[in-house]
């Protein structure tokens, strides 16, 4: 049992309301059985929902202010470890208390990767599609501009990125989504480049049906499965790129709660105040890891090709 | 209007090579040996402009963000002439316009003179030359690494698809990507070179082991002089930061390995392959992998980019003396001649890469027939 | 389900109990302390970590060398052609100069015997005799004077290609020096230079012969001195030094006890960049000396059985300059106020865990001419919103400070380096009600941003390695002229004529009681004036295995190997 076939009557408008909306039930019926077959995918989807549930309640669960801190209170040990049930997971350097960050922190980390990776996935298909689809002097230009851009490794080209631009978060996300682009053009543009080989395009054509039409309505829903997989895999990563550009002193600004400088910051006192360090970067594993997982996991669901057996 | 240029490679490959996008329309398997020689030559030669492009690029890119080397240079701190000031900027050629330090670049480039380092005034060359082993040393070793823990968790998933086994792989397979290079490569220092003393804390290699040099792989010099004790020593040395970097990688490897096992176990010819009578160790490891290898290779491939990047933060975190600390000490100083230098041969790396990669999907492919 | 959960539970269990054991558990030593606030109590915790390292650090058996870790690497080995502290370090280890220099600011003499000042401005030093290079040939007034030669002559280094070494700077107002016979040099300066001594300790001393032998070259790639250690080998590009202990030297400075040869036989620098490998690559006993040891490590690190911890004042005074030339900080009022605002022994107490002196004013307290009777500004509250409000600025409805309509808001910019120093400040302005927040920067981007006057606060340090306000007023705190080099670390954009006459005066002012007269006037002024917040003085914190001995940092951040012993 697999779900596509109702996604592309889905698409068409003719069929009468009620019926569509009979076919999107028994879609997600069919989904919510899948996971229930895939324990360890529906594990990692409500681990998920648990922080972009915690990213949009942050205000309402927590009491300490996550900007705000204490030198008084400055490396509180978690509760386990000596300290107090108002600090339960310990404070940071400037006395702040480190779950209220974490749960924030959420907000942050997530916006960092859905943005980067939004932005990579949007400039990537749209001038794949149009390099794959139109071929000709784009492609070509489009094609070097890629191929230069990926020999440039990431970390020289995030820092001078970050120092042409200077400090802060939208910086941060163009720098990242900067780099990120290239591998979504890559990957639609050799899937359009595939697609058109096919006889459904021609068909198309001959209906009169416009370019843009074409890509858009009869390529794209195809390529679509490669740049979700893609997709999964690099918000993981770009979430933990913050972490790394702030090991090097380029990410996101203080006291703004992130994940990833938390981390960096936090390397120092491993031996000491190992909280600080270690929980946004368990955090931040267990986020990533749920984001491969679930979306690993959607994606077979969602292939035609890979069913169980 | 369009050309729907015909892909030769649809006749009998899965497609999902197609998805992770490979680089280069190779018409396979119809040209012979002398033209395949030949293409080699011709894409070789093009990395040449390639370099010379980033190279341009770079110069550009470096010249116009913010921070004057001189001043970083001089420091926060001491007596500080105008005089000095003036000379360096002299010595750097950064008094003169833009067109005219590129001209000098261009044209000492050509001739193999990559300029000398501002900081540490020796030319470009001799220290990228330097620390070229280290930082392949430590490419290598990663990538034996995340190819030791990719492959048997893709090929086993795939096979036991769905199974406890294939779920917990998979799982512990994400774990590489899910964490800073970084942040686990401290925490393995801690525990396993600190707490338990298993392992060395950093460096290549220790002190008071004679190791005499020949090409400036250690692991691979220890080997040549029968030096058994370096030869542990370094393979030691190697191991915490090879683990850091290969792990991050092996996620990927072993994903797409997985995904197109999947694919090949479920096409024609291996069903043909079983109904033939052949074992089950057969179709999966002769049959099924080799033409699951075809995308991975592609992949593996681009990972060796992604790890000559990644080399930044493990070098740095495991004091080992390769290009990645260089670069960074480089951009942070704006050291321009190292730093167009250094990007340059990551340019001709990368592309040299995609060669090989290429080369060996040809060998892959014409194995399918059945 | 269940078995899921359970993996699931115990790998995360795993992953927190890895983590954890790596690090100490800490006891908790429970003190009430009540602050302002009636309605607060906060019970100050002070939190002291327990060592769970298993094995003590153990040396590996029978290494005979002592391993010094440097945080950075020595850019290259020349002695009149670097820029850097580490290079200095190694350098100094197997090269000696004129004068030395001891773990605080006193000049002792090292290869001269003696010298006198001939008028204002010759300098003559009678050199020793029989002091051997490495290679066995005596240093003699030649090669003193090739070496001063070459640091100072234009393009006098060829090697890559022809520049003045970068060591030119450091001796400016040299001009000339002449051999007056083979034990005796003298030196000519434009002008009078008090800090003479102080600057010459920066230069050692190369054979002539040698140099001329095998050119720039082949003494960067061989280094020989007449120091106490002479070299043996290098790794890529100086990332492992080695050296060994020179028998024949001559003893080096008499009034540095002990005088004799090196006590080890050989030594190794090594280059370990990131702080918590190093402290690591210590713990493990893989290295036997290390520095830069961050504050908060310090602790933990004195409670392990094995290690031990020496700190000195160090030569990086932090400040956080405003800038005078915009509002808010254009009233003297308002920089003065933000000085009663910052509770420094806090600051030494939390982010410096008590490693660190408060500043006085602009020059730190080991500086020879520092105003003694200059006192830190005093933390107080209360002084600090009376000044406010005189210049104007009134608590508003949610206690944060308005005038006019508009809220008291700034930007701190700092360096990642200093970040938990800038946010420990931003909280303590944010506790009278100004809306301070900090932003981080690479140094190289923001510094012409700094110099062209476009922020507002900026928390750096700026270093005074010669203990004379010479080679660090001129730079910090004169007004800056662009196509000169005085100003050129002053960030706050402070210009005062009278301090800016005072420190050129000071500048070529021999006698020492001028002088005190001069800087004390202008420490005065810029103290009133506040164009800064003056912060703290933090040590330098170094530590070693126990089996090291003899040892001790210095200030000037130099490792010197000369007495220490391996047990």
């Amino acid at each position: 049992m697999s779900v596509q076939v109702p996604a592309r009557v889905l698409r068409h408008w003719d069929y009468p309301l009620r019926i569509r909306l009979r076919l999107w039930w028994r879609a997600l019926a069919e989904l919510g059985y899948e996971l229930w077959q895939r324990p360890f995918v529906l594990l990692g989807g409500v681990v998920l929902m648990l922080f972009i549930l915690a990213a949009l309640l942050a205000d309402y669960i927590t009491v300490h202010d996550p900007t705000r801190g204490t030198l008084l209170l400055r490396f509180e040990p978690p509760v386990w470890e000596g300290g107090t049930w108002q600090y339960p997971l310990g404070t940071d350097d400037q006395g702040r208390d480190l779950l209220t960050r974490i749960i924030y922190g959420t907000r942050v980390s997530m916006a960092v990767g859905l943005l980067s990776v939004g932005i990579s996935v949007v400039v990537g298909t749209a001038l794949g599609a149009l390099a794959g689809y139109y071929r000709g002097w784009l492609d070509e230009i489009l094609s070097r501009f890629a191929d230069l851009l990926l020999a440039f490794p990431f970390l020289v080209f995030a820092i001078g990125v970050m120092a042409f631009l200077g400090p802060g978060f939208i910086n941060l996300i163009a720098a990242l989504a900067f780099k990120g682009w290239v591998e979504f053009y890559r990957l639609v543009r050799g899937e359009v480049l595939a697609e058109c080989t096919k006889e459904y395009v021609d068909g198309a054509r001959v209906t009169g049906q416009s370019d843009l039409a074409i890509i858009v309505s009869e390529i794209l829903p195809n390529v679509f499965q490669s740049v979700f997989v893609l997709g999964t895999l690099r918000l993981g990563s770009m979430i933990i790129t913050e972490a790394t550009l702030s090991f090097l002193g380029l990410g996101i600004q203080p006291p703004t709660p992130a994940w990833g400088s938390m981390v960096a910051s936090g390397r120092n006192y491993l031996m000491t105040a190992w909280w600080m360090s270690t929980f946004p970067g368990i955090a931040l594993l267990l986020l990533a890891m749920s984001i491969n997982i679930f979306g690993e996991g959607l994606r077979d669901i969602l292939d035609p090709r890979l069913k169980i057996e | 209007m369009k050309d729907h240029e015909p892909m030769c490679q649809c006749a009998n490959v899965p497609n999902v090579t197609l998805k992770f996008g490979a680089l280069v329309n190779w018409h396979i398997g119809s040209l012979g040996k002398p033209m395949k020689a030949i293409k080699i030559l011709e894409r070789v030669l093009a990395t040449i402009p390639i370099m010379f492009a980033v190279a341009i690029v770079v110069f550009f890119f470096i010249r116009l963000t913010p921070g004057d080397p001189v001043d970083i240079m001089l420091g926060r701190g001491g007596t500080v002439s105008q005089r000095e000031i003036e000379e360096l900027r002299q010595q750097f050629h950064l008094d003169k316009p833009l067109e005219i330090q590129l001209w000098y670049f261009l044209t000492d480039a050509v001739r193999g003179n990559l300029g000398y380092s501002y900081i540490r005034n020796r030319p470009v060359t001799d220290l990228l030359m330097e620390r070229l082993p280290a930082t392949i040393e430590l490419t290598v070793g990663s990538l034996l690494i995340s190819l030791l823990v990719a492959l048997p968790i893709g090929v086993l998933s795939a096979v036991r698809q769905n199974s406890m086994l294939d779920r917990l792989s998979m799982a512990g397979a994400f774990l590489g990507i899910s964490m800073p290079g970084f942040w686990l490569g401290i925490i393995l220092i801690l525990f396993f070179a600190v707490r338990l003393q298993w392992l060395p804390v950093q460096g290549r290699l220790s002190y008071g082991i004679p190791l005499q040099e020949i090409t400036g792989f250690y692991v691979l010099d220890s080997l040549l002089t029968g030096n058994w004790r370096a030869l542990e020593n370094s393979v030691r040395h190697l191991l915490l930061p090879s683990i850091t970097l290969g792990l991050a990688v092996a996620a990927v490897i072993a994903r797409v390995l997985r995904s197109s096992m999947l694919e090949v176990l479920r096409s024609d010819y291996i069903k043909l392959a079983r109904a033939k009578g052949a074992s089950e160790w057969d179709v999966v490891m002769k049959h099924a992998l080799r033409n699951a290898l075809i995308p991975t290779v592609t992949v593996v491939g681009l990972q060796v980019g992604v790890l000559l990047s990644g080399n930044m933060v493990v070098e740095t975190v495991f004091g080992w003396p390769g290009l990645g600390r260089l670069v960074v000490e480089a951009i942070f100083n704006r050291d321009f001649p190292l730093i167009q230098g250094a990007v340059m041969l990551y340019a001709i790396t990368f592309v040299l890469t995609n060669l090989v990669v290429d080369i060996l999907y040809t060998y892959l492919n014409p194995k399918i027939t059945l | 389900m269940n078995r899921v959960h359970v993996i699931l539970t115990s790998v995360l269990a795993l992953a927190i109990w890895l983590a954890a054991c790596a690090a100490p558990t800490p006891q908790v030593v429970e003190k009430t302390v009540v602050v302002e606030k009636p309605v607060e109590k906060i019970v100050e915790k002070t939190v002291v970590a327990e060592r769970t390292v298993v094995v003590p650090p153990t040396p590996v058996p029978g290494r005979d060398a002592l391993i010094v870790a440097l945080a950075r690497a020595p850019a290259a080995l020349d002695p009149n052609d670097h820029r850097h502290r580490e290079a200095e370090t190694v350098i100094r280890n197997m090269y000696d100069g004129l004068v030395t220099r001891d773990t605080t600011s006193g000049v002792h003499l090292e290869i001269a015997e003696s010298y006198r000042w001939l008028d204002e401005k010759t300098l003559e030093f009678k050199l020793r005799k029989g002091v051997k290079f490495h290679d066995g040939t005596e240093m003699k007034a030649d090669d003193v004077v090739f070496t001063f030669e070459r640091t100072i002559k234009p393009n006098a280094i060829e090697y890559p290609q022809p520049h003045t070494a970068a060591r030119k700077g450091l001796i400016e107002p040299l001009t000339a020096i002449e051999k007056k016979d083979d034990y005796t040099v003298v030196m000519k300066f434009t002008a009078p230079w008090p800090p003479a001594l102080q600057m010459i300790v920066h230069h050692q001393i190369v054979s002539k012969a040698y140099v001329e032998k095998v050119g720039t070259k082949g003494l960067i790639e061989k280094p020989m001195g007449t120091g106490p250690f002479k070299f043996v080998s290098a790794k890529t590009g100086l990332e492992e030094v080695v050296l060994e202990r020179f028998d024949a030297y001559y003893g080096g400075a008499p009034t540095l006890a002990p005088v004799g040869k090196a006590c080890v036989a050989k030594a190794v620098f090594r280059v370990i960049p990131e702080t918590s490998t190093r402290v690591a690559a210590l713990l493990a006993g893989e290295v036997d000396i290390i520095t830069e040891v961050p504050a908060e490590l310090v602790d933990t690190l004195k409670k392990v059985p094995g290690i031990q911890v020496k700190t000195v004042p160090g030569t990086r005074p932090l400040w956080m300059e405003m800038n005078v030339n915009q509002a808010p900080f254009n009233d003297v009022r308002v920089r003065q106020a933000l000085n009663y605002a910052v509770d420094k022994d806090l600051l030494v107490k939390k982010v410096y865990n008590g490693l660190a002196k408060p500043l006085g004013g602009p020059l730190m307290p080991t500086n020879n001419f520092a105003d003694p009777n200059l006192k830190p500004y005093p933390y107080d509250k209360t002084k600090a919103l009376a000044l406010l409000k005189e210049a104007g600025w009134v608590p508003g409805p949610d206690k944060m400070l308005v005038k006019d309509g508009k809220p008291f808001s700034f930007v701190i910019d700092t360096q990642e380096v200093t970040r938990s120093l800038a946010e420990a400040l931003a909280s303590m302005f944010r506790d009278i009600g100004i809306d301070a927040t900090v932003r981080i920067w690479e140094y190289s981007v923001l510094r012409p941003k700094l110099l062209a006057g476009e922020r507002q606060a900026f928390v750096g340090d700026w270093g005074d390695s010669a203990f004379d306000p010479v080679g660090h007023m001129e730079a910090k705190w004169h007004s800056y002229k662009e196509g000169s080099t005085y100003g050129r670390g002053n960030f706050s954009g402070y210009a005062n004529a009278r301090v800016d006459k005072l420190i050129r005066d000071g500048e070529t002012e021999n006698d020492v009681a001028k002088r005190k007269a001069i800087y004390y006037e202008a420490q005065k002024l810029i103290y009133d004036e506040a164009p800064a917040v003056f912060l703290v003085l933090p040590e330098a914190i170094e530590a070693a295995l126990a089996r090291v001995q003899n040892w001790q940092p210095a200030s000037d951040s130099r490792v010197n190997l000369h007495d220490v012993c391996v047990k």
